[in-house]
């Protein structure tokens, strides 16, 4: 039993966790950091194994929390350097050079993030991100298409900015 | 009517959604011995929470027990309290109803009484040389003897000194 549990969590680390550290290190844009926030994704699943039916959703919705955590932090830290030196010109440095990913987590809200994030990014049919989500398929879609218009627009808004 | 294929995208290649929603697969290899760390800290934080829910579920225990055990160990300090006081304060009360004020100012003098009841007799000749504190009292219970200006005289002295000395013996 334990064995076989064992088995199951060390196939699913060798499947996931490559994919869940490089989309991290995508929106985070720092190795370590998008190894501490997969790992600690896979903490929280381990931790709770029993209780959690559909690991992969439950590893990208984690990691993208922890993501959107690291985010705030980040600021919180530059708005305090920023005070305490009055520069206004303090950038991040080694903020991740894609700001449409981004976008992505940031600025949709949770109700429309996760199902983007699972079926786009951990590859969940609308069907199984229905039962995961406890959403009907049709309301998924209905979120999908939503999420994507909005997101459409941000870029819009964002190209708008630069040009 | 737009219907949005089972896979869910209605992107075109060129759209610029393409770009974020279908990402270059990026990978990242495990550090050296991350899984073992991964699972050591899961293993660590499921104790972790095992122990803080049975601390807690003691403690809810513990809340919820608390007040029967203090109702049931105030069930029986109540019985006892009430069957206590009638059996002494009914039987005195009512044997002593009128010299109960008498005797309550002079309880300290009595145990002289009793020492001296057999001197009381002789005390008439020692009326005089019985000015000492504890003769006052005893002359009072003969008042046959003493005329009518000696009692208020001889009473009056000895309350006082016994409210005098059970001040003094309480104040300190």
């Amino acid at each position: 039993m334990k064995r076989s549990r064992e088995k199951a969590a060390s196939e699913l680390f060798a499947a996931l966790y490559p994919r869940l550290a490089g989309w991290c290190r995508r929106l985070v844009d720092d190795d370590e950091t998008a190894h501490e926030i997969a790992s600690e994704a896979f903490t929280r699943l381990w931790a709770r194994w029993t209780n959690v039916s559909e690991p992969r959703g439950f590893l990208y919705v984690t990691a993208a929390n922890l993501v959107r955590d690291h985010w705030r932090k980040l600021e919180r830290e530059r708005r305090a350097v920023r005070r305490v030196s009055d520069e206004v010109a303090v950038r991040p440095q080694n903020e991740q050079a894609d700001p449409s990913v981004r976008l992505l987590v940031q600025s949709l809200p949770e109700r429309l993030r996760v199902p983007i994030l699972l079926h786009y990014y951990a590859d969940m049919p609308i069907r199984e991100v229905s039962a995961l989500t406890g959403r009907k398929e049709g309301t998924v879609k209905a979120d999908l298409h939503a999420a994507r218009e909005m997101l459409r627009a941000h870029l819009r808004r964002s190209l708008d900015h630069t040009l | 009517m737009i219907t949005p294929s089972e896979d869910g995208p209605d992107l075109e290649p060129d759209d610029p959604l393409a770009v974020i929603l279908r990402p270059a697969s990026g990978y990242l290899a495990p550090p050296p011995g991350g899984y073992e760390a991964i699972r050591r800290d899961a293993s660590r934080r499921r104790v972790l929470r095992a122990a803080a829910g049975v601390g807690l579920s003691c403690v809810a225990a513990a809340l919820i027990a608390l007040p029967f055990r203090l109702a049931a160990s105030d069930a029986p300090v109540s019985p006892t309290v009430p069957l206590a006081p009638p059996p002494s304060s009914s039987p005195s009360t009512p044997p002593t109803p009128s010299p109960s004020s008498s005797r309550p100012v002079t309880p300290s003098p009595s145990r002289n009484p009793s020492d001296s009841a057999p001197s009381a007799g002789p005390s008439v000749p020692n009326g005089s040389g019985a000015t000492t504190e504890p003769t006052g009292p005893d002359s009072a219970p003969t008042p046959t003897q003493a005329p009518p200006s000696l009692e208020p005289s001889e009473p009056s002295t000895a309350p006082d000194q016994v409210g005098t000395s059970a001040e003094s013996s309480t104040l300190p």
